[in-house]
């Protein structure tokens, strides 16, 4: 009786948010948090100056009697050794590195320049929302469900803010209304009818988490079917992605999906071949290689792209770490994506702090609106970009080419 | 009275599959309630359609109201309660002393921490601090102990800050959540818990060409005292760097304690914010820097914002912000008078129901409401956790934020630990509704209140929210009733209205 009734509550959510057309697509963005070092992930061996700048923490140009050295992967730059789970996909084609990405954001604060990407903003430059939820938002005729913009942790990120729908898991078990037998139906509609009369961001905040509830009742039984068996990182950050590979797989109408991964912020002691970082690397290129590897099939409609805030100075600090700086190399993997190859001039390394107005380090060489737009335009066929970036003029990157982006539909 | 209080534990401990308090528990849970820690016989109900005044500043300068606290503030009126809160010091809290006695680490030197399992402290720090919050009657007290343990964030997940988070708690946040900010700033920058935590012991000159680490004096500038829109440059963030050289921590005897050493130290002349800071003067570099940046007019109008922000609106009214930026220029960072002024504004008397409450304030605002009895076990720290808000756990030196979009996520969870709380399935938590509700309706004994009709919930609605259910809320709420149910419609009901919108806000 009490089965009936809920069932019945269910499938009448459902009929509203069931999403009638997606394009199949999805993004994925890594939010590295902290300001990662990517001069020691896509280390540039081929320079001397790097060697000089960083006497403590450099990596050391590849040999071939040594592990803990440089990967070359062209003649002049090459992975961390911890970075090695990439080495396949980039072979393959499928992962390239952006040189010198960033933004105007001169104030050396992982916070202010954090929010300003996940905004889609020029420096002090106010929109409103973030680059994610105004891309979601500006797909007219597309019909939204929380699942289709999920960010992984226990708040929607910065960059969905705007969204019309949007979600925030650590694990889609456990996204349900828990109360007692037989009272789901009656609770859920209370629920309803409360959340229902509210305006403003409570309303939203009611209705989405109530349509959660009711789409991943229904997914359970198709997901567990879905799940392979990959080995992930035994962490937070290896079980959110193994959560996204789960959701891509289901084809609830993902779109686009944040996780963070923190613990950047290599000031002191950072480490070289092995530490801090090193450590951190290890778990992020194993994390990225078993989605990848766990998509299996659906590889060729997944676009992963791994982002910080900025890049760290190019010399090293007197506690062996590194300061904030500006540029940094962004990595992207997957559909869509001109890979096995690294985009962008090396600029070379500058000795000493010489702009004091704002961090010294790898001058930019593209907004990092124009890295993300591209993107946008070519993986997932955004048509609108000048709604998600008003007022910004995207330069040509060439990570994303047309013709390598299937046609899905 | 402890009769009666008895059976009903027993009662409660016969009907719960889930572990409740421990027998020692129980004993100090009877002492509290001799104390004064109980739930009164008649409970005054806010009758109006908006939010009451009084409701509204327990909403704000304290984590909601306990049983009869609403009754008291009406009692002496919003000065003397004020007067009351801000000389915390007069309020006895002997109950809550007895409670939170329990968490012995949190009074342990750092070197004695070291002893203790990971597990232990952590668990102790956030069950002392949700006990605090819960029953201490310095209720403004344990919200600005909250409001500047987020200002001056330290996570302790990193590296060894947790064997010194308590220390820190103990001798920087508390002793001057209400007192000078230029004291709260100096007690901060020496912590050894912030010199692991921002680098500031990893920050010196052993050489004439080493480089400074920049980590905590950033910090110190964009989030301690001037805020990032402040002014500074990076010049001036390089110059405070180099004032701190030399600050850490021992090592050996006295371990963990903070240190200068001289030969760590940059001692040449500096220039901060346009004052120069003569060479030579070692450890005395310090007092200089706290004069410039905590007396710098961007931290007043930081620190004014974010209290308007806090307290008031999540736009804060801009008159506001400068007369508290005048105050806090004026006493030279006395926080007292900053609050004094703010809750008797207008600003903040027009402002009721306009904020989120995060995590933590909802949790604690639930248990206080219902007058739960709890010692804040690991279940009850990992429902606040899973709605992001862990105690002592936010990652970076920001702190959780305070705004509403980034906890808009968490109603699945909020209504699953309201449901959980009212159908006393959180392992060491245990409330009475039914002498609550009792309360509510003015009755003098428990019984026949089970039956909870759309009268009945009115004023249960509005003992929780500060104010009578709207058309549309007292509709939900009758439909509910009238619904088909199996457990006790107190339960269910009081459950319905801790998940309310109406209930979130405050």
């Amino acid at each position: 009786m009490a089965k009936v009734s809920r069932r019945a509550f269910l499938n009448k959510m459902l009929v509203a948010t069931e999403p009638t057309h997606t394009s199949g697509r999805t993004l994925v963005c890594v939010f590295l948090r902290g300001g990662a070092d990517t001069l020691n992930m896509l280390v540039p061996y081929g320079d001397a100056d790097y060697y000089k700048v960083r006497p403590t923490i450099a990596i050391s140009p590849p040999r071939k009697t040594r592990t803990a050295s440089v990967i070359a992967i062209n003649d002049f730059y090459g992975l961390h050794p911890n970075l090695s789970p990439l080495l396949n996909i980039f072979g393959e084609g499928r992962l390239a590195f952006v040189q010198g990405v960033g933004s105007d954001n001169s104030s050396g604060s992982h916070f202010d320049a954090q929010d300003q990407f996940e905004r889609g903003e020029s420096y002090r430059k106010s929109i409103g929302g973030g680059w994610l939820g105004r891309y979601l938002q500006s797909k007219v005729d597309h019909t939204v469900s929380p699942l289709s913009a999920v960010s992984i942790g226990t708040s929607v990120s910065e960059s969905l803010h705007g969204a019309p729908a949007a979600s925030a898991l650590t694990s889609v078990d456990e996204a349900c209304l828990k109360v007692a037998d037989g009272e789901l139906a009656h609770v859920a509609q209370a629920l309803s009818d409360m959340y229902g009369a509210e305006v403003g961001l409570l309303a939203n905040a009611g209705k989405d988490a109530l349509q959660l509830n009711a789409r991943v009742e229904k997914l359970k039984k198709n997901m567990h079917s879905s799940t392979k068996n990959v080995e992930y990182p035994d962490t937070e950050f290896g079980k959110g992605l193994r959560q996204l590979s789960q959701l891509i797989k289901a084809e609830v109408g993902l779109e686009v999906a944040t996780i963070d991964y923190g613990g950047w912020d290599t000031h002191f002691f950072q480490g070289a071949a092995e530490g801090i970082q090193a450590t951190n690397m290890l778990e992020l290129a194993k994390g990225l290689a078993s989605f990848d590897e766990d998509l299996g099939s659906h590889r060729g409609k997944v676009t992963t792209i791994v982002v910080t805030e900025f890049g760290r100075r190019t010399y090293e600090n007197g506690s062996q770490g590194t300061d904030h700086g500006r540029g940094f190399a962004l990595f992207a993997m997957g559909a869509g994506i001109t890979g096995g190859r690294v985009h962008g001039q090396w600029p070379g390394v500058n000795h000493q702090n010489q702009d004091l107005l704002g961090p010294s380090g790898l001058p930019i060489a593209f907004d990092y609106r124009s890295v993300l737009g591209e993107v946008l335009r070519g993986c997932l066929q955004a048509q609108h970009l000048d709604k998600v970036f008003p007022q910004f003029q995207l330069a040509s990157v060439g990570l994303v080419s047309a013709k390598q982006c299937p046609q899905i539909l | 009275m402890t009769v009666s209080r008895r059976e009903l534990l027993q009662a409660a401990g016969l009907l719960v599959a889930s572990m409740p308090l421990s027998g020692c528990e129980k004993i100090v849970s009877l002492a509290t309630e001799q104390m004064g820690e109980n739930i009164p016989v008649h409970l005054k109900i806010p009758e109006k359609s908006s939010i009451d005044e009084h409701f509204h500043l327990l909403s704000r300068a304290a984590y909601g109201p306990w049983p009869g606290d609403l009754d008291y503030l009406q009692e002496v009126g919003k000065d003397a309660w004020l007067h009351e809160q801000l000389n915390y010091e007069q309020v006895r809290d002997d109950a809550c002393q007895m409670r939170s006695k329990r968490f012995e680490t949190i009074h342990l030197d750092p070197g004695t921490c070291f002893e203790f399992k990971r597990s232990v402290l952590a668990r102790e720090l956030a069950s002392y601090s949700i006990v605090r919050a819960v029953y201490s009657k310095r209720q403004l007290y344990e919200v600005m102990v909250g409001f500047w343990s987020d200002h001056l964030n330290i996570s302790i997940d990193k590296g060894d800050c947790l064997y010194f988070k308590p220390t820190d708690d103990r001798l920087v946040i508390r002793p001057h959540a209400l007192g000078n900010f230029r004291d709260l700033i100096h007690a901060s920058v020496l912590s050894p818990a912030m010199l692991i935590y921002l680098d500031g012991k990893e920050n010196k000159k052993p050489r004439p060409d080493s480089i400074p680490n920049e980590n905590a004096a950033r910090e110190l500038l964009e989030l301690h005292t001037l805020g990032v829109r402040g002014g500074y440059t990076q010049r001036d963030v390089y110059e405070t760097a180099r004032c701190l050289t030399g600050w850490t921590i021992q090592t050996g005897w006295q371990r963990g304690k903070e240190t200068f050493d001289r030969t760590l130290h940059d001692n040449g002349e500096k220039l901060v914010l346009g004052h120069r800071i003569p060479a030579g003067l070692f450890e005395q570099d310090l007092d200089h820097l706290l004069d410039i940046v905590c007396f710098h007019p961007s931290t007043a109008q930081h620190i004014a914002t974010k209290l308007a922000h806090k307290f008031v609106s999540d736009e804060p009214p801009a008159k506001l912000v400068q007369r508290l930026s005048g105050i806090f220029t004026r006493t030279r960072g006395d926080i007292k008078e900053m609050l004094l002024a703010l809750f008797s504004s207008n600003e903040f008397a027009d402002s009721s129901g306009g904020k989120l409450k995060r995590p933590f304030h909802f949790v604690i605002s639930s248990l206080r409401m219902t007058g739960a009895d709890t010692y804040a076990h690991e279940q009850l720290i990992e429902y606040i956790s899973r709605m992001g808000q862990g105690p002592f756990t936010y990652p970076t030196p920001d702190g959780y934020p305070d705004k509403p979009e980034p906890w808009l996520g968490t109603m699945l969870w909020r209504w699953n630990f309201a449901s959980a709380l009212v159908s006393n399935g959180i392992p060491s938590v245990e409330i009475s509704l039914d002498r609550l509700i009792a309360s509510i309706h003015g009755q003098s004994t428990i019984g026949e209140s089970s039956n909870v009709d759309s009268i009945k919930s009115r004023s249960i609605f509005s003992y929780f929210t500060g104010r009578s259910p709207n058309d549309h809320e007292l509709k939900a709420l009758t439909k509910f009733l009238t619904s088909e149910r199996k457990t006790s419609a107190n339960a269910e009901i009081v459950g319905l209205i801790l998940a309310s919108p109406a209930f979130q806000r405050c």
